[in-house]
């Protein structure tokens, strides 16, 4: 087996149900469930609150309110503006109240609702219309901006304007927030994690606890799905089980029940954004403005950054002369919105490609044709608005290729047909691109640590700093190392991910966990290779072999060896045995930042990515014009992903990604009620995608050939950027609904589009004949 | 009722268990087997997604003997209560592969990728493990809907119907069909025992009689108590609401109450027929109930959910009702002093209530045959196709004259408190042709016909525009059929 057809490392584990979770875990035989108490109101000053009678309920270790927290009351990620229990007031309903330490889970459940609280209800902002009304910024607002697209716009042979409401999006992993905290000696907290950033979960647990980070340990070895939702929001359920364990010196597991995890934590951010658009008779943009105004929820959390990306991302793949993007984050009393998949470029894009969608209705011409006269281009128009140069550019040749594999063409005319001679059937179809930007935004976050270790038997485990949530970076991991010891991955392991091994790392997240540990892991192995290199030229120099430089050292076949010379050869364990004699370490850190990540954010110019992620898809709908039911019948994709660290894996992410935004795009719809109530709280009545959301005809595929320069082993990310692949699927069904009038009139359109949607839009059409 | 057994016994794997409730404090006579299971040492492969049986993570394999054979059907554990499970052999993920050797399942699994965060892989492989016993190439729709009730948001399940594909191609012998004949001896054993079930325990009486007539008795002696068949709308009363259920009669092992037979002029279905079970039956016979069986629950809760359950519900968006009210189905009840029948629409008396008396079950559903040339069909419209919960449904019937609508039923679940008939558009359409303006005239006064809600699922005006267009889908399919 190839390094790089490694299958995920866990499949066998999880196929035999022996994957361990948190909430599999029991460490101790007076282990406690933890539970949280949290606020019915939206918005209120809490009156009282009494737990005397639940205190008193058998098998009850420990029920904790804001004053029994030892350190700071504090578990806001970026912007110290979250309580980890309300105090005083409430801001939304889901908000930590109380914590409760029982035996077991039925315990807790009667300890609950023995408990009183009362409040006195507040006013509260539930909208996001009602929230820009009021103007209650959670940040001051901000611009990215080129030339003057006011000007342009009155320049402009043809202006649109219009509104746009993307909607949030529930992160539904299957494994629901948990946490076990076990104390130790002293100060002491071990904390098994379910986060993408375990550096973080230990400096709240330490910062609530009021204990050095030194004091706290946090292990993740996986989690059952986060896309994002796991990022800081982990931090939240650690924290509470960290309190509770501090209070019973008991170990003390967390783990949400599905409603409690829909309501209590922050979703995808849901968007209302206003856009004016500028264009030339052939469809050419020249001026594009637009304000992209987000619901933040109750608190910053990770709001700024993510309403950052919207911007860096409005564009899309298009080069636009001038243009003016304002971005807003908004307050409201609702759970903190949060990191999910694609960070706000979904969010951005859809504007875009909506708008570019209604350029192309206006003119009478082909949406992927007005998309392709729009691409950046390779020599020219080829930088964003926020100055960064788009190289490596694979737009031109990605459209090339699947225009032809998809046969848009001939499909196209084939719908016109089908729509000619169905009433009540009709078909859409779109080709949507993604042009990603891949880093932090937040420069100093690129970096990442190591920890390789190579054991007396040859075998050599691999610590890094990045999180196992189904993606494979443990898998990709191993092939990294296993391509640059030169050694068969089965003698590599990759260990749970732990902050006492690799220390101050950054989430992973922003797709950047192959990327940033694969480099620190193969930095870790060079430091190692280097010391190996020279036990290998004395044992060579011993069997005769002289002048031999390092250089000439290679390893591969478990084997290490001297070029050109077929006798120079010892077997991988063998050389690590004599290293281990001779006295050289075989421990070593590895470390990695990426090169020349820097942007300013008062003048919304600079290089905030290290290179762009691609691709393409084309999707075909088929819109029951009656009910606005629609069945998603082909879909064919091309993306770029440079030379794959592993294709099978990749190719997951890709459909998998694909598929989840299939999901904001069309079923995934979130409802609150007038009091702010989650009415979509669980499955029942939130619906992500099953397997028979899968595009009847499904054809994904890398872009070979096109190696990314400067990454590990030329690869890109992948992660987020499929995601927004689902946006040909958004406007296919747009152009179905076009179709019921042959695309004489603009849709009323939103997202996700739902069957009610979709029909509304429809009897909307016919009315307007 | 006398000599009442105090235990209940089923097979763990090849393992017998024995629970006397009386005996082990921590369980309860509703404890789920879900929860059951992650109780004991090696056994949390079995993962919690949902609680109410939407994602399958916790989809376990029930065998149980049918005609001397072993059927192997998939159930959410976490809506299934212990006594359910009584004399039948329970297969967690942990016993499909032996020592290093995977199951092909498992194997299949594996090979394509099937697995990302690995926390619903559990559930999907014992559903995979149901196809593998129960199919051989399955077709698409066929592996899609025993997936259904399973929900992954990492793989977009393309690698998960791929190995389903490649693991269920012919050969169904594995380790369970080397130990079948003994599993069968077992299991033989313990449903040999008729006796009813009585189970005290934690402030709890759960009785699981065995025939009908100690299920009267039951029924007469308890009337208070709640009834189950499948429970998948009772579990959810404990799983989801923390609700305590102080007396439960379980009627999910009564065979008189699952016959399903075709005469001449009608059909007759036990009120403990399980919606796939019905399902199955109706693909040839009452296609109407096959179309809107495959696109009710999963595989795993039509496993489990019976048609008596989903009628005695009574909910306005129960999807068999709409069907029941369009084949004029008639409702056996049956106490100790006897059985009367009632049409299906004197049954459903409001929301969620119904004419059954404390003293009464559902015996079973009379469909009279319709006459040829008579037209029946369903619709469905819920956001999501499958394993959603309806917006609006719909079934109506037509009967015509030389041309002329002699008899019609629209029938609508989702637009009213109960399932309701449009009784209004019905007789504006009797004596009409059926055709076009006529229909797009009967809309209008449909539309004045319901003042349906708005909820989660969809607004009001959403579920008017739907209830009016169905009406119209439902001529555009029929107009050109013969009388």
């Amino acid at each position: 087996m190839t390094t790089g057809s490694l299958k995920h490392d866990s499949a066998i584990s999880h196929v035999t149900g022996r994957s361990v979770y948190v909430n599999d875990m029991e460490v101790s035989s007076v282990q406690l469930t933890g539970r949280v108490v949290y606020s019915s109101s939206a918005h209120a000053v809490i009156q009282s609150v009494d737990y005397a009678e639940a205190l008193r309920l058998p098998g009850v270790a420990a029920i904790l309110c804001a004053a029994d927290i030892p350190g700071l009351n504090q578990m806001g990620p970026v912007i110290h503006d979250e309580p980890c229990l309300a105090e005083n007031e409430v801001t939304f309903i889901g908000q930590a109240i109380l914590l409760i330490a029982a035996e077991d889970e039925a315990v807790a459940i009667r300890a609950e609702s023995l408990i009183r609280i009362t409040y006195k209800e507040l006013p509260a902002v539930l909208t996001l219309r009602q929230a820009i009304d009021r103007g209650d910024l959670i940040s001051p607002e901000r611009y990215i901006s080129r030339g003057d697209a006011d000007r342009a716009l009155s320049a402009a042979p043809h202006v649109l304007s219009g509104e746009l409401e993307t909607g949030a999006q529930e992160h539904w992993y299957l494994e629901t927030q948990s946490a076990l905290a076990v104390p130790g000696e002293g100060q002491e907290m071990l904390v098994y994690a379910s986060s993408q950033n375990p550096a973080e979960t230990q400096a709240i647990v330490a910062e609530v606890l009021g204990i050095p980070k030194n004091q706290v340990d946090v292990e993740v070895k996986r989690m059952g799905g986060a896309f994002g939702g796991k990022e800081t929001q982990a931090n939240h359920v650690a924290a509470w089980a960290a309190l509770l364990a501090h209070a019973t010196h008991r170990p003390v597991k967390i783990h949400l029940f599905r409603d409690d995890d829909q309501k209590i934590t922050g979703k995808r951010h849901r968007f209302l954004s206003g856009y004016s658009i500028g264009f030339d008779n052939e469809g050419r943009i020249l001026a594009y403005k637009v304000e992209l105004n987000s619901d933040a929820g109750s608190s910053t959390d990770l709001s700024r950054a993510i309403l950052e990306r919207a911007m860096f991302h409005a564009e899309n793949a298009y080069f636009i002369p001038d243009i003016h993007i304002t971005g807003r984050a908004f307050k409201t009393n609702l759970p903190s919105n949060t990191a999910f998949r694609g960070f706000g470029g979904p969010q951005g894009m859809a504007v875009i490609e909506n708008a570019l969608d209604r350029v192309a209705r206006f003119l009478g011409k082909d949406a992927a044709l007005i998309r392709k006269l729009n691409f950046y281009g390779i020599d020219e128009n080829n930088e964003t608005p926020y100055g960064k140069i788009v190289d490596q550019n694979r737009l031109q040749v990605i459209f090339e290729r699947l225009w032809e594999s998809s046969m848009y063409e001939t499909r196209r005319t084939e719908a016109d047909a089908f729509n000619r001679s169905n009433r009540y059937k009709k078909r859409g179809l779109a080709m949507t691109p993604v042009k990603f930007g891949i880093s932090f935004t937040t420069a100093f976050l690129n970096q990442a640590g190591a920890l390789v270790n190579i054991y007396k038997d040859g075998t050599v485990q691999v610590n890094h700093g990045g999180t196992e949530m189904g993606q494979g970076l443990y898998a990709k991991m191993q092939g990294v190392a296993a391509a640059e010891l030169g050694i068969s991955p089965d003698r590599i392991r990759v260990a749970a991910t732990s902050t006492s091994k690799v220390p101050n790392t950054s989430a992973t997240a922003a797709s950047s966990g192959s990327d940033l540990n694969g480099m620190a892991v193969k930095n870790a192995i060079e430091v190692l290779k280097a010391r190996l290199k020279k036990v290998a030229l004395d044992e060579f120099q011993k069997r005769g072999f002289e002048n031999l430089a390092a250089c000439d050292i290679e390893f591969s076949d478990n084997k290490v060896m001297a070029r050109m010379i077929p006798d120079a050869v010892i077997p991988f364990g063998q050389l690590v045995n004599a290293a281990y004699l001779a006295q050289v370490s075989l421990s070593a850190t590895g470390f990695y930042k990426t090169p020349g990540i820097h942007f300013d954010r008062e003048t919304g110019k600079g290089n905030p990515f290290y290179y762009y992620a691609f691709g393409m898809a084309v999707s075909e709908v088929e819109t029951d014009v009656l009910t606005g039911e629609y069945r998603l019948i082909r879909t064919d994709i091309l993306h770029d992903v440079g030379d794959s660290l592993n294709e099978e894996i990749d190719i997951g992410q890709i459909e998998g990604a694909f598929i989840q935004g299939v999901g904001w795009v069309t079923t995934e719809e979130i409802k609150w009620d007038t009091q702010g109530r989650l009415l979509t709280h669980s499955p029942d009545t939130y619906k992500i995608p099953t397997i028979n959301e899968l595009p009847e005809v499904f054809n994904v595929n890398l872009l070979h050939d096109f190696p990314n320069q400067g990454t590990i082993r030329k690869s890109k990310a992948v992660g987020e950027p499929p995601f927004m692949l689902a946006f040909s699927v958004w406007l296919a069904i747009k152009d179905s609904i076009s179709a019921t009038d042959n695309h004489a009139t603009e849709p009323d359109f939103s997202l996700p589009a739902t069957a009610e949607v979709v029909l509304m839009s429809i009897e909307k059409v016919k009315s307007k004949k | 009722m006398e000599a009442a057994r105090k235990d209940i016994q089923f097979l763990l794997n090849d393992r017998l268990i024995v629970i006397d409730f009386q005996e082990h404090p921590g369980l309860k006579p509703t404890t789920t087997v879900l929860n059951f299971l992650r109780t004991l040492p090696g056994f949390k492969g079995v993962k919690e997604g949902c609680a109410e049986g939407d994602c399958g993570a916790c989809t376990v394999v029930v065998a149980e003997p049918d005609h001397g054979k072993l059927v192997y059907r998939t159930l959410d554990s976490c809506l299934v209560f212990l006594p359910q499970i009584h004399g039948k052999q329970l297969i967690t993920v942990e016993h499909l592969s032996q020592g290093d050797q995977l199951h092909p399942v498992q194997q299949a699994m594996v090979d394509h990728n099937g697995s990302q965060c690995g926390y619903c892989t559990p559930g999907v492989v014992m559903s995979l493990f149901g196809l593998f016993k129960n199919t051989v190439n399955p077709d698409r729709d066929t592996i899609h809907d025993a997936l259904t009730g399973n929900l992954c948001r990492c793989t977009g399940y393309r690698p998960i119907a791929g190995a389903a594909v490649s693991s269920c191609h012919g050969d169904t012998a594995d380790k369970f069909s080397e130990r079948e004949a003994e599993t069968l001896r077992t299991l033989g054993e313990i449903n040999r025992d008729k006796h009813m079930i009585e189970l005290r325990g934690s402030s709890q009486l759960y009785l699981k009689p065995l025939t009908l007539a100690d299920a009267l008795e039951c029924r007469k002696s308890f009337p208070e108590a709640v009834l189950v068949s499948g429970s998948t709308d009772v579990a959810l009363r404990q799983t989801k609401k923390h609700e305590h259920l102080p007396e439960i009669i379980d009627l999910g092992g009564i065979e008189e109450l699952t016959s399903l037979a075709e005469s001449e002029s009608e059909f007759y279905i036990g009120s403990g027929v399980t919606l796939e079970k019905l399902r199955l039956f109706s693909e040839k016979r009452l296609p109407p109930f096959y179309k809107m069986l495959s696109v009710f629950g999963s595989l795993q809760i039509r496993n489990l959910a019976t048609l008596g359950g989903n009628a005695a519900s009574a909910s306005p968006i129960g999807d068999t009702l709409p069907l029941l009210f369009a084949y004029r189905a008639s409702v056996e009840l049956i106490s100790v002093s006897g059985t009367r029948r009632i049409g299906i629409g004197e049954f459903i008396t409001g929301y969620r209530s119904t004419a059954l008396s404390t003293h009464e079950l559902i015996a079973g559903f009379i469909l009279p045959k319709p006459s040829a040339g008579t037209l029946i069909s369903c619709y469905k419209v819920s956001k999501r196709k499958n394993l959603d919960i309806s917006t609006v449904s719909a079934c109506f019937r037509l009967e015509r004259k030389d041309g002329i609508i002699d008899d019609v039923i629209l029938a609508y679940g989702g637009m009213a408190a109960s399932t309701a008939r449009a009784f209004k558009t019905e007789s504006f359409l009797k004596g009409k042709p059926w055709s076009q303006p006529r229909v797009e005239e009967a809309m209008q006064v449909l539309a004045g016909e319901f003042t349906p809600l708005s909820d989660a699922r969809a607004n009001a005006a959403y579920r008017k525009a739907v209830a009016c267009n169905l009406l119209l889908k439902f001529f555009t399919e029929t107009e050109n059929s013969e009388l």
